[in-house]
């Protein structure tokens, strides 16, 4: 039991992170992972440890996820753009500020399932495999919605032009 | 708006690649082979490090929220406990508490239900130690508030916090060593106010915990027994203090432990 929630204690960054670039707001996304722990611990026995925990959380917060968006629509609740605003933090001065806020604003205009997608990939790290099946869909579905999210964040970003974010390597 | 909303859209072949090119999914082999390519298409280089550079501008926005520290509410060892709570309140809104009395007697169990409302002090107590027992029993690393390095200095800890001078009892002839204490809220209606949790544990690693209050102001039975989950309550009160041992030990040892217990803390000094 006490391995049990420790594992899940190893996942609660990268939860928050994700939940983070889901909502683009720090209170709704440890309200998410809050749920999410809740449940997982509630729902224990379920769990079958052949499978990798990490997977099975990131299902659920994913889960919650949509069913507070679908909430959210039922009660007409539009968020007026400016305040979705992500926080960008320290780290972003790098790249520079403006063009993070305007990637961050670009994020948030993206349909849910192109940013589950995306962020799962690219923040988490999962490979194409992992990412696939922690949404439930098929590879070639994965692919078509990252193609889509990168081409929809280049023309938000400001179509030709190239976005003043440089690597820092 | 929406860019979704565009015709079908479909990632297949070399496009495919270059998108696991740009996620650092491909070996080196393949890494190699893209590269190549790439070398030769130069729109398609533009189009691969741009989406590069869209990842390291999304990493950049959210990996550093990992590194930050993560709010209390979501430490999962303080949600379970949080549930566990959670779970004895439903238990005592359903109101039914079945308890085993006669404690002592040898003979007849009588079982008697009681609802909640009604309960006695001692119900409400044993039910209050139970939970607590059950709570911090199985905690490794936050079990205790106070540790019991110092019996004397942990006994006048838990005397101020409950409001009467009680020791730590030595258990040590029953191969219980002390662990620790904690104060605990008081249970409602029961006008004993804060309650002290003594815990000890065995070679084995076996926990018992003595829950003490100061005794009700309607004092009820002077001692009687519950059980929960295989776990058993052992009460006892006098006019000044009320015991619950608590563990989950065969009988005889449990009846060993609440006697050296009550005789140690129903001792007083002559006056």
């Amino acid at each position: 039991m006490a391995d049990f929630l420790d594992e899940i204690e190893a996942a609660v960054p990268a939860l928050r992170r994700y939940a983070r670039g889901l909502t683009g707001d720090s209170d709704r996304a440890d309200d998410l992972v809050q749920d999410c722990l809740e449940r997982a611990i509630r729902k224990r026995a379920l769990w079958q440890p052949t499978g990798p925990l990490r997977a099975w959380l990131f299902r659920m917060l994913l889960n919650l996820y949509r069913n507070e968006l679908r909430g959210r629509k039922r009660r007409g609740e539009h968020l007026p753009i400016d305040e979705m605003t992500v926080e960008p933090s320290v780290a972003a001065s790098q790249h520079g500020h403006i063009a993070l806020a305007e990637l961050a604003r670009a994020l948030e205009q993206l349909p849910a399932e192109q940013r589950e997608a995306l962020l799962l990939v690219v923040v988490e790290g999962m490979s194409y495999a992992e990412a696939a099946s922690t949404l439930e869909i098929p590879i070639g579905t994965l692919m078509s919605r990252l193609g889509r999210a990168r081409a929809a964040l280049r023309k938000l970003t400001g179509t030709n032009e190239e976005p003043r974010l440089r690597t820092v390597k | 708006m929406s860019a979704g909303e565009s015709a079908p859209f479909s990632v297949s072949g070399m496009d495919e690649r270059l998108h696991a090119y740009a996620d650092r999914q491909l070996d080196a082999a393949g890494r190699a082979e893209v590269e190549a390519w790439l070398a030769e298409h130069p729109e398609a280089a533009v189009e691969v490090a741009r989406w590069r550079r869209q990842n390291d501008g999304i990493r950049a926005l959210f990996d550093p929220v990992a590194a930050e520290p993560v709010p209390e509410r979501l430490n999962p060892h303080r949600l379970q406990r949080g549930i566990v709570a959670q779970r004895w309140q439903n238990l005592r809104v359903a109101a039914a508490v079945v308890l085993v009395l006669g404690f002592g007697a040898g003979a007849g169990w009588i079982v008697r239900t009681a609802t909640w409302t009604e309960a006695p002090a001692s119900v409400r107590l044993i039910t209050g130690a139970l939970a607590a027992h059950n709570l911090y029993a199985h905690e490794k690393q936050h079990a205790v508030e106070m540790d019991g390095s110092s019996p004397a200095l942990l006994a006048a800890w838990l005397s101020h916090g409950i409001g009467r001078q009680i020791v730590a009892p030595d258990l040590s002839a029953q191969g219980f060593m002390l662990v620790g204490g904690r104060v605990l809220p008081p249970i409602a209606e029961t006008g004993t106010g804060p309650a002290a949790q003594i815990m000890y544990q065995n070679a084995t690693a076996s926990r018992v915990t003595l829950y003490i209050t100061a005794a009700p102001v309607s004092p009820g039975k002077a001692s009687e027994n519950g059980s929960a989950k295989g776990v058993e309550a052992y009460y006892w009160a006098d006019k000044n203090i009320t015991c619950t041992v608590v563990g989950d030990l065969p009988d005889p040892v449990m009846a060993a432990l609440t006697r050296s217990a009550v005789e140690q803390l129903s001792w007083r000094p002559a006056a």
